[in-house]
């Protein structure tokens, strides 16, 4: 039922996209750089589990510095630039209009970038501080906090310049991830880095921020894709769309509240712990109602872009639960500070948001470039390597996780026992984590090859039909 | 419409306009019940799930929230029932108000002040009948009173115990509390005396005046 209409506005690509083609591209080209560097780095870590004498000689491969660079790559590259290019694509399109001064993004880019490359830099020479997701160099931080306000000015103009009045749920969720980021990021500097606080404050604020990163950043990231990709595609409105505003309330306000789940059974003062693990219960009613907005994207109808939709909602639902879960105590005993956490982890950034922001370039790059991704087949692998490899990554470490906690809370066990019961599962992590890294390579020569000018007769110039006026019908 | 597979599937089809899609939404939000008179149990439903998930955080939170206090770390502790009482060193307790209240007069010695306040340590009436030295701090003395063989009648023991003119109005355990310490410091080593001795002492004499050294005397 395509319209036969020929009026611009409603052209699926115009000039909104044709204007913001090199500064995305830009971001995720760096984003998919950083993510095969974080990759390497992870493998190297989990062969050093099971391998400790693996690069031991080299200071700068030593576990220590390899997992702080793999997780600020992974964090400060891709997911940054990544979510960025993806949320300011979609907030240029919901605002109806083109987006504006595109080069503070180029610039902030460019910036962003190379700090976060002194950064690792940094860390490999030894200037690593020692908070989780915020391990890169005092020295990097405050130039990363100012390139990415500049990167985000365009997002801030399009929100603020909209055509239209009406606002919908990806909007919120970009908007909101922009301005929380610094935020975070911001008073995470100057309590733990530069104005350190001490004693017990010092870890709840470090648990703060990690948590408050995954909650107030990169899940409305994520969320911001998720609910632009599956309308968008399936041409059917989100079903029961009325809460959704609710369930984003609920993620703003208690979201913060749950840092303190890292700390369960840990030395702060109980309420904290308490207060964490009921915000996560809380947290369920906004899982509830993203499930109910967003279960259409389990039916992908031959969508490519909503098969990874759909593996990274599933990821995130079921991260929710596991979150809750595991902030009750009783549980909290036996997965807390395993390879149990590092399971949760890995299904937040690597299932929920690395698979639906998988599933946004798919669907971007195409309209930026104007021209169709030059293979299926490569797309299709890159799903079930990734699809495969965060899946076995993650039930792997949750095994060992099991294994390690349960073992530790019995006396008669020794340490070394446990580490060898858990090294099978180690090497099932490994793989998986081998199998991702495919993956995304997979993903990185495919964008090179859709991109490079010299490969051109080999991609087919994409004609996009004119999208349908989509009915009320919920999808 | 949309089921149809596109064209070209390493292109991926939109299935609506961006305008279309905020304008479906926005209506959406208007909330017009477009299903007839069928009643929409959704929204029931989800304030359900939400009142109860706001019942088990706040039973959790009761039972786990540590008083909010920033000194209990032990989030496995039960908090202390309702109604339990701390057990307080008598001999501390009774230190602590000796030193705010008695010590103006018996001095911090426990010696007194010759001639004005008589002396607590190795005195017959604080070693002797328990009977009467409750009743002295319960109800206060007037009148001339013989200690250590001298004699003292210049100042009077104020009523420290909850009846009638007291101004003081300290709990049995308190009364207790200070005359165990009194009994076993500045010398005395007597046995100590408890709140329940006190309590029933203050229900078998009810509201009264002040003693005088003779009505003590028929008291064995």
């Amino acid at each position: 039922m395509t319209t036969a209409s020929t009026a611009a506005p409603t052209a699926e690509v115009t000039e909104i996209d044709a204007t913001a083609r090199c500064p995305l591209l830009l971001l995720l080209g760096f984003a998919l750089l950083w993510l095969l560097v974080s990759g390497a780095l992870a493998l190297v870590n989990l062969v050093q589990l099971t391998t400790p004498t693996f690069a031991a000689a080299c200071p700068v491969m030593t576990y220590g510095r390899a997992q702080a660079m793999q997780e600020s790559a992974f964090i400060y590259g891709w997911a940054a630039n990544a979510g960025l290019a993806v949320t300011l694509w979609i907030l240029g399109r919901l605002s109806g209009a083109p987006l504006r001064s595109l080069n503070w993004t180029t610039a902030g880019a460019v910036f962003w970038n190379l700090a976060l490359l002194l950064g690792l830099v940094g860390i490999a020479t030894g200037d690593a501080t020692v908070h989780g997701w915020i391990q890169l160099p005092r020295y990097v931080l405050p130039l990363l906090l100012v390139a990415y306000g500049a990167m985000a000015v365009p997002g801030v103009l399009a929100w603020t310049g909209r055509r239209q009045d009406t606002t919908f749920a990806s909007q919120w969720y970009g908007v909101a991830a922009l301005f929380l980021f610094p935020w975070l990021f911001s008073i995470a500097q100057m309590m733990l880095v530069f104005f350190p606080t001490r004693g017990v404050l010092q870890p709840l604020i470090a648990g703060w921020f990690v948590q408050g990163a995954w909650t107030l950043w990169l899940a409305p990231l994520m969320l911001a894709a998720a609910y632009y990709l599956l309308p968008k595609i399936s041409g059917k409105a989100i079903r029961h769309y009325e809460f959704a505003a609710l369930s984003f309330w609920t993620l703003l306000f208690v979201g913060a509240w749950t840092g303190g789940r890292h700390f369960v059974g840990g030395p702060i003062p109980a309420w904290v712990a308490t207060v964490a693990g009921v915000s996560c219960a809380l947290l369920l009613f906004h899982y509830i109602v993203v499930a109910l907005n967003l279960g259409g994207a389990f039916r992908p109808a031959g969508s490519t872009v909503l098969w990874f939709v759909g593996a990274g909602l599933g990821a995130y639902l079921l991260g929710g639960v596991l979150d809750a879960v595991t902030s009750i105590r009783g549980v909290a005993m036996i997965t807390q500070f395993t390879h149990f956490s590092t399971a949760q982890t890995q299904l937040a950034v690597s299932g929920a948001f690395s698979l639906t922001l998988f599933g946004a370039i798919y669907f971007l790059v195409p309209r930026l470039t104007g021209r169709a991704w030059p293979s299926l087949s490569l797309i299709r692998g890159h799903f079930f390597a990734a699809l495969l490899g965060t899946a076995a990554l993650v039930l792997a470490l949750a095994v060992a996780g099991l294994i390690q906690g349960r073992e530790q809370n019995n006396a008669t066990v020794e340490f070394s026992a446990i580490a060898v019961h858990v090294k099978p599962w180690l090497l099932v992590a490994t793989a998986g984590q081998a199998v991702l890294l495919i993956g995304n390579l997979l993903l990185a020569v495919h964008l090179l090859r859709a991109v490079c000018p010299f490969r051109q007769a080999a991609t087919a110039p994409a004609t996009f039909r004119q999208p349908p006026t989509m009915e009320a019908s919920v999808s | 419409m949309s089921d149809q597979l596109p064209p070209d599937p390493r292109l991926e089809q939109a299935g609506a306009s961006d305008e279309s899609l905020l304008a479906v939404h926005e209506k959406a939000l208007g909330k017009k019940p477009e299903d007839g008179a069928h009643y929409r149990l959704l929204p029931l439903m989800l304030l359900f799930v939400f009142s109860g998930l706001i019942f088990y955080a706040g039973t959790y939170l009761n039972h786990f929230s540590g008083h909010y206090s920033a000194a209990i770390f032990n989030e496995n502790a039960h908090p202390a029932k309702a109604g339990a009482v701390a057990k307080v060193d008598p001999l501390v307790l009774g230190k602590k108000n000796y030193d705010l209240v008695c010590t103006t007069c018996h001095q911090a010695t426990g010696m007194g002040v010759p001639g004005v306040y008589p002396p607590l340590g190795g005195s017959e009436w604080v070693n002797g009948s328990d009977e009467r030295l409750i009743r002295i701090v319960l109800y206060g003395l007037k009148g001339p009173i013989k200690v250590k063989g001298a004699d003292f009648g210049a100042a009077a023991m104020p009523v420290f115990g909850q009846v009638a003119g007291s101004g003081y109005n300290w709990s049995d355990e308190k009364i207790a509390a200070v005359l165990t310490y009194v009994r076993q410091s500045f010398g005395n080593n007597s046995p100590a005396i408890t709140a329940e001795h006190v309590s029933a002492i203050r229900a078998k004499e009810g509201d009264r005046k002040e003693w005088s050294q003779e009505e003590l005397l028929k008291i064995p």
